[in-house]
C-alpha cells in the first residue's frame, strides 16, 4: 500500500476516473493551466486537454449549471468549487436544480455530477473562506453529501462519487489536504495508506470505526476526525478507551454504526466544526436520543464550532473551532468527570 | 415576412405548424377553464402560453430532435411538450396531478418533460434554466454532435445574474446553445421599462460578442424561416445565439392573476390591442390563406379537431388514477 497525502489522493481518483470513463471531464476557476489552485489538477490539462480539463471564468453559477445539463446529457462532470464556500452563490443551482431534477420530472433524468472542493475551517483565512457548510447540503434530499477525513477515503469516496448517477457534494479537508504521511502515521498507524488496487472504492452510507473502544464513542467526520484521534490518544494515557467512528458521508448517514457502538460503551460525543445550532451533531445526537436512549449512561454531548462567523486574528480563531482538548473534557464529562 | 406577403411555403410543414398552434391554443384554454371551474385536480400554478405559439412551434419545427438537437424551457412549459409531439394526455395529466402525467404528477404545470423527444423540461425559478442550457450544449460540442440546444426563457431572466454568467461562458467556449428571449413585455408584474434600465434587450446582450437579432414572434413565418437558418449557420459553425421574439402573452402571468393582471400593471385595452393585432394564429390564418396553403374550411376543420383533442386529454387526465402514496418517496434517488 502507498502512503499518500490527502490531496494526491484525491487526484489520483480523479485521474484514473478520466483516464477510464472518456464521460468524466473537471469544470472549474483555475483547474487547467494554472494547474488548480492548490495543485490538485496538476498535469491534467496537458494529458486531458481543454474540454476535458475546462478553465471557467469566476462563475460558479455557470460551473454548476454546466455540469447539470452535461450531466442530464450524459456526462460526467466533476465541478471544482475553488472553495466550497463558493458553492453559496450557486446554492440556486445545487438546491432548486441538481437535487430535485430527478424528482419533479418523475425519474425521466438524472443528474450524475460531482461538486468537489477544499471546505473547512481554519489558517486564518477568516470568515468568508474558513467555514463548514455540509449541513446547508445534508438537509437537502436529492444530494448526496461525502467528507472524506483519510487518504484512503480522499480516494475511495471520491471514485465511488464520481460513478455515483446521483449529484455528489465531496467536502474535503483542506486542511487535510496536505498533511504528511508520517504526521499522520504518528497519530494512528496506517492512517496514510491508500490501497493500490486503481479500483479501490468505498461505498457511500458505511462509517468506518476507525479506532475501537469500550467506554465512550466519539463520532466524527472530515478534519474533527484527526482531532478526535488525537483526542482518543490522550484519554488512553488516562486509562480511558474512546471509539472512534468516521461518518464519511452525511447523506447517506450510516446510523447503525454508531448505535451499535453505543451499545458497546453507552456514551457518546459528537463532533463538529459546524456552527452549533442546527447542525448535523444535533441530527445524530436527536438520532441517538431517538433510538438508544436506553442504552445511554450519560447525555449525548455535542462538540462544536463557535456562534460566530470565523474570526481572523490567531488567538480567536483558535477559540471558534474544536480541538482534542475539547473532545477530551466532552467525554470525560459523559463519564461523569467536570 | 410581413402580413400579407406572398411566398412559396412548404404547404404540408405550414399546416402541421398551424395545427400545431391552434392546438395549444385549445389547450391552454382548456387548462384554464378547468382551473377556473376546479375539480380537475389543477393547485398551485398555471402560466398559459396563449398569444405566444408561434415562437414553440416556428423555432422547434425548425429543429431535428432525432437528431440530437434539444430544448429547455421555463415555467410556461405545456407548449413546448406539445411542440415536440409529446401526446396530450400526459401533458393534461401532468397539470392535474394525476399518475399518467409525464413526470408522474409529481411535478405538475412547470415541470413538464418529454426526454424521449429532447425536452429536457420545464423550470420554476426564474433563470435557472438558462445555466443548464449551457450544459447541453456543452455536451453536444464534448460529443462533437452537430446539433443545437434551445434555451427559452422570458424577459424576466435576463436581470438575473445566472443569465449573464451563461451568455459569457458559452460565447467563451462557443457553445451552441440558442438562447431565445420571449419577450412579452412583463415579468409577472413588472414591465420591462419598470425593470430593464435599456430596453432594447437585444442591446442589453451587445456586450457578449454573441451573434443576436430580434424578430417578430407573432408571425410564425418570420420565426420558422429565421430559426432555419439561424440552426443551419449554428450547425456549420458552433457558437450561441442570441434570438429576441417580440411576443405578448393574453392571460396573465398565471391562472390566479387573470382577474388582477388588469388592475395593478396592464388595461384591458392594451389586451384587447393585441389579441385583435398581435394573435400569432389569426396572423398565420391571414398569410396561409392568401399563400394558399390553408382554406376557410381548413380553418374550421382544425379548430374543432383542436377542441376535440383538448377534451379528450383532460378526459384522459380525469381517467388516470392519482399517484400512489408509495410513490412519494420514489425517484429522489438514481
Amino acid at each position: 500500500m502507498a502512503k499518500l497525502r490527502y490531496i494526491d489522493a484525491l487526484a489520483l481518483a480523479l485521474r484514473e476516473e478520466m483516464r477510464r470513463d472518456p464521460n468524466v471531464f473537471l469544470v472549474g476557476e483555475e483547474v487547467g493551466q494554472y494547474q488548480g489552485t492548490l495543485e490538485l489538477s496538476k498535469g491534467f490539462l496537458e494529458e486531458f486537454g481543454k474540454t476535458r480539463v475546462v478553465d471557467t471564468p469566476i462563475s460558479e453559477v455557470g460551473i454548476i449549471g454546466l455540469g447539470i445539463g452535461a450531466a442530464m446529457a450524459g456526462l460526467r462532470p466533476v465541478c471544482e468549487m475553488m472553495r466550497m464556500d463558493f458553492a453559496t452563490p450557486a446554492y440556486d443551482q445545487i438546491v432548486q436544480h441538481a437535487a430535485k431534477i430527478r424528482y419533479m420530472f418523475g425519474g425521466q433524468f438524472q443528474v450524475p455530477m460531482v461538486i468537489r472542493g477544499p471546505s473547512g475551517v481554519g489558517l486564518q483565512l477568516s470568515a468568508q473562506h474558513s467555514q463548514a457548510i455540509e449541513v446547508l447540503f445534508a438537509h437537502i434530499p436529492g444530494l448526496k453529501v461525502v467528507v472524506p477525513a483519510t487518504p484512503a477515503d480522499a480516494k475511495g469516496l471520491l471514485l465511488t462519487a464520481i460513478r455515483d448517477n446521483n449529484p455528489v457534494m465531496v467536502l474535503e479537508s483542506l486542511r487535510m489536504y496536505f498533511m504528511k504521511p508520517d504526521d499522520l502515521e504518528a497519530i494512528q498507524p496506517g492512517l496514510s495508506e491508500v490501497p493500490d488496487d486503481p479500483d479501490f472504492s468505498v461505498p457511500l452510507g458505511q462509517a468506518n470505526v476507525l479506532r475501537e473502544g469500550k467506554d465512550v464513542t466519539i463520532v466524527a467526520y472530515s478534519w474533527m476526525v484527526i482531532q478526535a484521534l488525537k483526542a482518543a490518544n490522550e484519554l488512553a494515557k488516562e486509562g480511558i478507551s474512546a471509539e472512534v467512528i468516521d461518518l464519511r458521508t452525511l447523506l447517506p448517514l450510516d446510523m447503525n454504526t454508531v448505535l451499535a457502538s453505543i451499545k458497546k460503551t453507552h456514551r457518546a460525543v459528537v463532533v463538529q466544526e459546524q456552527w452549533p445550532l442546527y447542525g448535523c451533531a444535533a441530527e445524530i445526537s436527536a438520532q441517538i436520543g431517538e433510538r438508544a436512549f436506553y442504552d445511554l449512561d450519560s447525555p449525548v454531548m455535542r462538540v462544536t464550532g463557535a456562534f460566530v462567523p470565523m474570526p481572523y486574528a490567531k488567538n480567536l480563531e483558535n477559540l471558534a473551532f474544536p480541538t482534542e482538548v475539547d473532545i477530551i473534557a466532552a467525554a470525560k464529562r459523559t463519564l461523569g468527570g467536570k | 415576412m410581413a402580413k400579407g406577403q406572398k411566398a412559396a411555403l412548404d404547404a404540408a410543414k405550414y399546416r402541421r405548424f398551424y395545427e400545431q398552434m391552434v392546438h395549444i391554443r385549445e389547450f391552454e384554454e382548456e387548462c384554464l377553464r378547468a382551473f377556473q371551474r376546479g375539480g380537475h385536480g389543477i393547485g398551485g400554478y398555471l402560466h398559459l402560453y396563449s398569444g405566444e405559439e408561434a415562437i414553440a412551434v416556428g423555432i422547434i419545427g425548425a429543429l431535428d430532435l432525432s437528431a440530437g438537437d434539444c430544448l429547455i424551457g421555463h415555467y410556461r412549459d405545456h407548449a413546448y411538450a406539445l411542440a415536440v409531439g409529446s401526446p396530450p394526455g400526459p401533458v393534461m395529466a401532468e397539470i392535474c396531478g394525476k399518475y399518467d402525467g409525464c413526470s408522474k404528477g409529481k411535478g405538475g404545470s412547470m415541470h413538464i418533460c418529454d426526454a424521449e423527444r429532447g425536452f429536457y423540461g420545464g423550470y420554476g425559478i426564474v433563470g435557472g434554466n438558462v445555466p443548464i442550457a449551457l450544459g447541453l450544449g456543452w455536451a453536444l460540442k464534448y460529443r462533437q454532435q452537430a446539433g443545437v440546444a434551445v434555451c427559452f426563457f422570458g424577459d424576466g431572466s435576463m436581470n438575473q445574474g445566472a443569465f449573464h454568467e451563461t451568455l459569457n461562458m458559452a460565447q467563451l467556449y462557443k457553445v451552441p446553445v440558442l438562447f431565445v428571449l420571449e419577450n412579452n413585455g412583463y415579468a409577472m408584474g413588472t414591465s420591462i421599462e419598470r425593470s430593464h434600465a435599456n430596453t432594447d434587450l437585444t442591446d442589453r446582450v451587445s456586450s457578449y460578442n454573441m451573434n443576436r437579432k430580434k424578430i417578430d414572434g407573432q408571425n410564425i413565418v418570420t420565426v420558422y424561416e429565421e430559426v432555419s437558418k439561424i440552426v443551419a449557420d449554428m450547425k456549420a459553425n458552433p457558437a450561441p445565439f442570441f434570438l429576441e421574439c417580440d411576443t405578448y402573452r393574453f392571460h396573465g402571468h398565471g391562472a390566479a392573476d387573470e382577474a388582477k393582471q388588469t388592475v395593478v400593471y396592464r388595461t384591458k385595452a392594451e389586451i384587447e390591442a393585441a389579441k385583435a393585432n398581435r394573435d400569432p394564429i389569426a396572423i398565420a390564418a391571414e398569410i396561409l390563406l392568401e399563400a394558399g396553403v390553408i382554406t376557410d374550411d381548413d380553418i374550421v376543420r382544425i379548430h374543432e379537431e383542436a377542441v376535440v383533442e383538448a377534451k379528450a386529454a383532460m378526459k384522459f387526465s380525469d381517467d388516470s388514477p392519482v399517484p400512489p402514496a408509495d410513490e412519494l418517496l420514489k425517484d429522489v434517488y438514481a
